[in-house]
């Protein structure tokens, strides 16, 4: 060890460094932060050392900080001289013999290796590692480094933490040289302001000004502080900083020092990081040693102490004031300002307080200059930002970025978006003192102002995914629940108006609030942020203010439909199961009536719930299973087929005339209401099925000859038969719903002669219109829509299709029809714009269709069909696109290239969506949305027409049949609401006596299959291509439920 | 059983007329006990050592989170409600965690936040922790001051189980 006290010392330590960190042999340095350790790191590094030992192998060992790529941990460098600098990812103890057996012939396992890095610029210096291996990517090629820029990470992941003479090789404490020998510290502050370094910690103060005030204080003491009360739940960028690189935090503090003239530098610290805690406290010892820290530091007789205090887990104290009165052994409650701590700080003696990624931007400042720092980021917010992303998303770690960089490259490029092909919803800045900002809104500029414009907080880089499956009153009343514990209680406002913000929320969560609570917690809000005494009272109403400025309606769900989307508020739901289900079938109860052998009352209980539960069985796209808490164990329970199995076995049974009776003893008294509903597919027929049963006269008018609407008329045969269909269509006439086919309304039937004759009407006509793309070409003969395609073959009348077939979609109807053209001979080609994750198309549907011989073509966008002399389809010319931008779906855009590709084929068929049949809505007078829909209450789904309700695709486009089914069981709740004036819905289900205990122990069986006949067999027919369980198989399927619906395991 | 008082003057001797010095005086003294809290005989004889009102030591201890007045389980599992954790389900290996060691809810509420109870049989102390920094392994929960992370109901239950029988996690 050295002391350094001039320049030729400071070089020998600078070399020593650099001859351990490009040491003349091979060098591992396993990522030992919190994140590496927390996945095993310290079992890897032992294993090399281990391994090292027993063969005697001239390879250095060395531990590192965390490279930010904290998903991929346990992170290990491999450095061969003349090879670049390899990452190789997830490596366990195990894969040490290979790594070393790769090194020792001077290569290195590919399979592991995440990214290579041939050169490094440590900002302070540069290090060039070496070139080769170019079959790993590049570091800045990996999409979640790309566009990094690693100022205050300079070091981090490279160095070893704990070795001093490392970090001075990469250009350590040059600055602070720089600066002492300088002599010039109103220069340095200049610089400072000039670089318009913001503070790191949230508020964005400019730093140079900061510094200018304690300068200009005149007292004999003046302290520093370092705030390392990383408190923000969310937000670790602060540990990952010091557990990776401690000296550049104590050399920005000792230039402060210098140049402020403070002399005591204090670095406020977590206690829940006690790996950084350890790295921190011998940093210190180190700096001291090599006279870096404490008397005469570099021999030019300044001196300068840092000590390191533990906080003991509260959150207030991050607010500069409480950490004070921290630091002076009191409680940490804030005082008002001014006077403000550069003035009056800690013991009363003038204070700057600096958030520690603040303090790692002073040393490269000073090295590069404040232009080279201006240079980056935008013009307000300069510089870069560090940012935990975490939450829902795929790659989570740290980013540095630049500031002004858009949310939506933190959420998509770099992040991947949210994991298991969920939507992101919101992205949570800044922490309990920021706000939630929604996915439409992620193309925001991440800088101070423009979070602030959305009423969120950079703050010091927390940032959390949210997905579908989050609630945003839940995330409102988390927040809330974490200030309202964090709060010091010293002023009012904060102390009583978070706690009755909190019972307020509780009240939303329980789906017991009202409107006026809204308005209520509204004006709560701003007067808490308003008139609190410090930051946390002030921002504390942050998350609540931005959920209900972007996030208005799910509060409104919970009051006015006592509805949690998400299925996060588990008193407004039964079960995930059931708040997935459009429907709400109670599916715990059926699957325990059918486990309890009572099939009969499973049945009930299913029919009741759903009037279609056969043919949804089939063809639903089953939301019951995203959420279902079986997940946890393996998969979830099969729960589709289990009722799917349960209609069947009725139906085929002489007992369903019977269960057809029970339904009708279900049937209330008759009302004397006429309702009339328009249009017979499962929206009406859901519809129509519940007003008949609540008592009400109900006739169902359809243009078609049979009901079931796309069911009948859309869906093949071989995954609905339609028979299956018929048989439930009996209970639905034995209710007495009357149906009037072959009568279109609207053109047979005028809106006015049904409105003068009915007490309420509901118009589910759906979507029968295909979307058109206008392509060269469409014109010709050959060319046909999916769902005229897809009617006809369902009617049995002749359709002329060619001996090959494209066909244009990724959804439903564009498998459905190509599914169909298979059995009827064709040769088919799918051509899709986007790649195959992003089809809207069932997975297993899509599966089935390329099993059974369909060619898939992804990332191609059709361009012009070609005609033939006789005005038939020649071949169809697609474009290759390529993946650009993520638009507002999350899904990237597809950008076309110039390579054109072309398919011969004499029939094209075009599936590219539905819409609504204008004529028909613009002639009904209803108010229509821009998208072409028509225009409801959310809520009661009344349109603009008194009387008149509407549900189904005509409401929101195209969709499936459980939403569509859906929207006709809450109309019929409502217009009966509405008709009777009382809630008569709950009066329709009996009594189900059942088991409403969970299981003490899960059944240990796996999730049940249902059997699909071989493709090469089922491909000659239209018979029904899936078997379904067999009676084993579903009541093991039905014991596999861990019965959420029983609450508490007690009862 | 207390810190002897030999103890609390080494302590004492460590850290007094330093920056942060009653918080690290009780840090230290909270470790060094074997049941890991701070007594009322030690806040008492610290008050009396260090010239400091009691009242000034009582508001000190009951205001950080990390300060027990109570003794502390054997076992400590530590359940991580950082936002990271809380958006992929760490409500409910609380819930989960509390039901499987028989604790109830105390107060109706607002109970989940800055939670700290122990079981009868001092087996086990369930904790919460504001944010343990290790989101990008959320959810995150500490037993015996061993992170887990991305921890499911599964998991966590048979870590408990595992420590019931007397094992180590």
């Amino acid at each position: 060890m050295t002391r350094i006290a001039d320049l030729s010392t400071f070089n020998t330590v600078h070399e020593d460094g650099l001859a351990k960190l490009l040491p003349p042999r091979p060098r591992i340095a396993v990522g030992m932060g919190t994140c590496g350790t927390g996945h095993g790191a310290e079992g890897v590094f032992h294993a090399f050392s281990a391994e090292i030992g027993n063969r005697g192998l001239g390879i250095s060992l060395a531990r590192t900080g965390c490279f930010g790529i904290c998903a991929e941990e346990p992170l290990v460098n491999v450095w061969i001289p003349g090879k670049p600098l390899v990452i190789l990812r997830k490596v366990q103890p195990h894969d040490a013999g290979a790594i070393l057996d790769a090194i020792t012939s001077g290569a290195v396992p590919f399979d592991l290796a995440l990214c290579r890095i041939e050169e490094w610029d440590h900002i302070t210096a540069h290090i060039k590692y070496g070139t080769g291996f170019e079959e790993i990517p590049l570091w800045s090629d990996v999409p979640f480094f790309k566009g990094q820029k690693k100022i205050v990470l300079r070091h981090c992941g490279l160095i070893s933490p704990g070795d001093i003479e490392e970090y001075i090789a990469v250009g350590g404490y040059q600055a602070l040289y720089k600066v002492l020998i300088d002599g010039n510290p109103v220069g340095v502050i200049e610089q400072i302001k000039g670089s318009k370094l913001r503070g790191r910690g949230g508020a964005g103060y400019q730093t140079g000004i900061k510094w200018e005030f304690l300068r200009a204080a005149q007292a004999e003491q003046k302290y520093l502080i370092c705030n390392a009360d990383e408190g923000d739940p969310g937000a670790y960028m602060n540990r990952n900083e010091i557990e990776g690189d401690p000296h550049s935090l104590l050399e920005g503090m000792i230039i402060g020092g210098y140049v402020t003239g403070a002399t005591e530098g204090i670095i406020y610290i977590r206690a829940e990081y006690p790996l950084a805690v350890h790295r921190l406290q011998s940093a210190i010892q180190q700096a001291r040693d090599y006279g870096l820290l404490g008397q005469n530091i570099l021999g030019r007789g300044f001196d300068f102490h840092v000590s390191l205090v533990e906080g003991a887990g509260a959150f207030v104290c991050g607010e500069e004031t409480a950490l004070i009165r921290s630091l002076e052994g009191k409680a940490g409650r804030p005082a008002p300002r001014p006077p403000y701590p550069a003035e009056k700080g800690l013991y009363g003696k003038p204070t700057n307080i600096n958030n520690v990624e603040t303090w790692y931007n002073i040393a490269p400042i000073i090295i590069k200059g404040a232009s080279w720092f201006t240079d980056t980021g935008s013009p307000r917010s300069s510089g870069t930002k560090v940012f935990s992303l975490v939450g829902k998303v795929n790659s989570t770690g740290l980013v540095e970025m630049p500031l002004g960089t858009p949310l939506k490259t933190f959420v998509y490029a770099i992040g991947g978006g949210a994991p298991n092909g969920k939507s992101v919803k919101a992205v949570q800045t800044g922490g309990p003192s920021g706000g939630c900002i929604p996915q439409e809104m992620l193309d925001t500029p991440v800088d101070y102002e423009s979070l602030a414009a959305l009423g969120s907080i950079m703050g010091s880089g927390g940032m959390v995914v949210m997905d579908e499956d989050n609630c945003m009153v839940d995330v409102a009343r988390y927040f809330i629940e974490f200030t309202h514990s964090e709060s010091c209680g010293k002023c009012v406002p904060c102390r009583v108006g978070l706690d009755k913000s909190l019972a307020l929320l509780n009240r939303f969560t329980r789906g017991a609030a009202t409107v006026q609570d809204l308005a209520m917690l509204d004006e709560l809000s701003r007067m808490i942020r308003d008139t609190s005494l410090c930051g946390l009272g002030q921002t504390a109403p942050n998350p609540v203010l931005t959920t209900m400025r972007h996030f208005r309606h799910e509060f409104e769900d919970h009051i006015r439909a006592h509805r949690c989307r998400a299925g996060v508020c588990q008193d407004l739901a039964l079960s995930p199961c059931e708040n997935s289900c459009p429907l709400h079938m109670n599916i715990p109860r059926f699957l325990e009536l059918y486990k309890e052998d009572k099939i009969e009352e499973a049945f009930l209980s299913v029919v009741l719930d759903n009037p279609l539960p056969a043919s949804t069985g089939r063809v639903c796209q089953h939301p019951c299973e995203n959420r279902c808490r079986r997940v946890g164990i393996d998969e979830a329970v099969n729960m589709r087929e289990v009722h799917r199995y349960i209609a069947d076995a009725i139906y085929a049974s002489n007992r369903y005339p019977a269960l057809i009776e029970q339904v009708r003893a279900r049937m209330l008294p008759p009302t004397g209401k006429r309702v009339a509903v328009v249009g017979a597919g499962p929206t009406g027929l859901a519809c129509a099925y519940y007003l008949a049963l609540l008592g009400h006269e109900t006739t169902v008018y359809d243009g078609n000859a049979e009901a079931g609407g796309m069911l009948r008329y859309v869906l093949p045969d071989y995954r609905l038969p339609k028979e299956v269909l018929r048989k439930e269509l009996e209970l639905i006439e034995a209710i007495g719903v009357k149906f009037v086919f072959n009568t279109q309304v609207g053109r047979d039937l005028s809106l006015n002669e049904i409105d003068a004759a009915y007490d309420a009407v509901f118009l589910s006509i759906g979507t029968w219109k295909e979307a058109w793309v206008y392509l060269p070409g469409t014109e010709l003969r050959g060319v046909i829509p999916a769902l005229p395609f897809l009617e006809s073959v369902a009617k049995n009348e002749p359709v002329a299709l060619g001996k090959t077939v494209a066909v244009i979609g990724g959804g439903n109807a564009a498998i459905d029809s190509a599914r169909t053209a298979l059995r009827l001979g064709s040769g088919v080609t799918i051509i899709y714009r986007r790649e195959r994750k992003d089809m809207p198309a069932i997975p297993e549907e899509t599966e089935a269709a390329e099993a059974e011989g369909a060619e898939m073509v992804f990332l191609a966008a059709p361009h012009r069909i070609i005609g033939n002399a006789a005005g038939g389809v020649q071949a169809v010319e697609v474009v290759r696109t390529t993946l650009g931008e993520f638009d507002s779906s999350g899904r990237r855009r597809p950008v076309p290239t110039g390579e054109v590709i072309r398919f011969e084929c004499d029939t094209v068929i075009l599936a590219v969506g539905e819409t609504v049949d204008l004529d028909f809505v613009k002639a009904s007078g209803l108010k229509i949305k821009e998208a072409g829909t028509i225009e409801v209450d959310r809520y009661t789904l009344e349109t603009s027409r008194d009387k008149f309700y509407a549900g189904g695709d005509v409401i929101s486009g195209a969709s499936n049949v459980s939403n569509a089914m859906g929207y006709g069981k809450k109309a019929a709740r409502k217009i009966d609401d509405r008709l009777m004036g009382a809630h008569r819905f709950g009066q329709l289900l009996p009594e189900f006596d059942y088991d409403k205990s969970p299981p003490s122990c899960p059944s240990g069986s796996g999730r049940h299959r249902v059997s699909e006949l071989p493709a090469l067999e089922r491909v000659k027919t239209f018979a029904e291509a899936v078997a379904g369980l067999s009676p084993v198989e579903a009541m093991e399927e039905a014991c596999r439920c861990l019965r959420c619906d029983a609450r508490n395991g007690d009862n | 059983m207390t810190s002897s008082n030999e103890e609390i003057d080494r302590v004492i001797a460590r850290h007094d007329g330093r920056p942060g010095a009653l918080l690290s005086m009780l840090e230290e003294l909270q470790q060094a006990h074997p049941d890991k809290y701070l007594p009322v005989e030690t806040l008492d004889y610290l008050a009396e050592r260090t010239d400091l009102p009691r009242a000034r030591i009582f508001s000190v201890a009951t205001f950080y989170a990390l300060f027990n007045l109570k003794p502390q389980g054997e076992h400590t599992v530590c359940i991580c409600r950082g936002t990271a954790c809380h958006t992929r389900g760490s409500r409910d290996l609380l819930e989960r965690t509390k039901l499987q060691l028989g604790l109830k809810e105390e107060d109706e509420e607002g109970s989940a936040d800055k939670l700290s109870v122990t079981t009868a049989d001092r087996q086990f102390t369930v904790r919460t922790v504001a944010c343990f920094g290790q989101c990008a392994l959320a959810p995150v929960v500490e037993v015996d001051h061993a992170i887990l992370g991305h921890v499911s109901e599964r998991t966590l239950d048979r870590e408990i189980n595992t420590l019931k029988r007397g094992g180590r996690a």
